[in-house]
């Protein structure tokens, strides 16, 4: 987010209240860059999950080498499978939570976006560069 | 140079850690005239500010950065000393295989066991009962969360100090311009009206 100045050299009053106003935009907008990066993440984790599940259903073998940590420990097939919908619940829960916050903030920020242009037209720049 | 402007608004805080506040300005001429500062200077003052804040904000990115790698690792040592002790009770000897070296892997039978030990750093390891060391992970895990949280607020603070410079910069810079434009009108149009 950037402030150009005006071209037409006009005075423009900035409130504290303006000020503010700014502030809030870019702590939202850097918010979003960070959720857009946890979604990722967290979305790959999924597929992952996914894909795990269905090796595993694919293999046949008693005893799946499981990663714990650093090392792979030997657990037992069902064992294995029910850690797997743990982890795939859990992270596709978290992927909505995420997904819900980056809406809501993405709806703030065009509300912030509309008061803004509003008071300041031109001598202001909101958009992503 | 301490910028004090009594013509400032206030800001909730005046500095948080050692980061000054950038104050607002409520009107650019009062701000200069009270203050002394000529727009160049003025401009000069409120673009060093930025440089500074930019130095703070690049050594907390990177502390962020470390304690946002340290918080997976402390999870995964929780994750295997919880495994170990839900397989106390069982009598099995767990099998785990482990990289030894890249690309190459042993397997390890650990037995039924009371006691990890957990490596603090400097060469040091120590040996812990399993509950001794869950709950010393646990503690790890809330301070290195803690400690993220503290960060991730002093960065929003810093950032909001730096959008009111910029602000500030752009708005003293306006004003700069305005008033010169208004000197250049202002003879043509006398001499205008003499003639």
């Amino acid at each position: 987010m950037q402030q150009q100045g005006s071209k037409s050299g006009s005075e423009m009053e900035v409130t504290w209240e303006d000020q503010q106003n700014i502030n809030i935009f870019s702590r939202l907008n850097n918010r979003v860059h960070d959720l857009d990066d946890d979604i990722k993440s967290a979305k790959e984790k999924c597929e992952n999950l996914e894909d795990a599940g269905n090796e595993l259903i694919l293999a046949d073998e008693e005893m799946v080498r499981f990663q714990i940590g650093e090392v792979f420990a030997h657990v037992p097939r069902d064992d294995v499978e029910t850690k797997i919908e743990e982890m795939k619940e859990a992270t596709c829960k978290s992927l909505e939570k995420l997904e819900q916050e980056k809406e809501s903030i993405v709806t703030q920020m065009a509300a912030l976006k509309k008061v803004l242009y509003a008071k300041f037209k031109d001598s202001i720049n909101l958009e992503e560069d | 140079m301490s910028s004090s402007s009594p013509s400032g608004s206030g800001s909730d805080l005046t500095e948080r850690r050692g980061i000054p506040a950038a104050k607002f300005i409520q009107d650019v001429e009062t701000y200069l005239s009270q203050s002394g500062l000529d727009p160049n200077s003025a401009l000069a003052f409120h673009q060093e500010r930025l440089q500074q804040y930019k130095v703070v904000e690049m050594k907390l990115l990177a502390q962020q950065r470390d304690l946002q790698a340290k918080i997976p690792d402390i999870e995964k040592c929780l994750e295997v000393v919880a495994t170990l002790e839900a397989k106390k009770g069982t009598g099995e000897a767990l099998l785990a295989d482990f990289e030894v070296s890249e690309g190459i892997y042993s397997r390890a039978c650990i037995e039924d066991t009371d006691s990890v030990c957990l490596w603090l750093g400097a060469n040091v390891m120590l040996e812990y009962s399993c509950e001794e060391a869950s709950a010393l992970l646990k503690n790890n895990l809330e301070n290195a969360k803690a400690s993220l949280e503290v960060l991730v607020a002093d960065l929003q603070f810093l950032r909001d100090q730096v959008t009111v410079t910029q602000v500030t910069i752009a708005r003293v810079y306006n004003w700069d311009v305005h008033q010169r434009r208004v000197k250049q009108v202002t003879p043509t149009a006398i001499a205008a009206a003499d003639s």
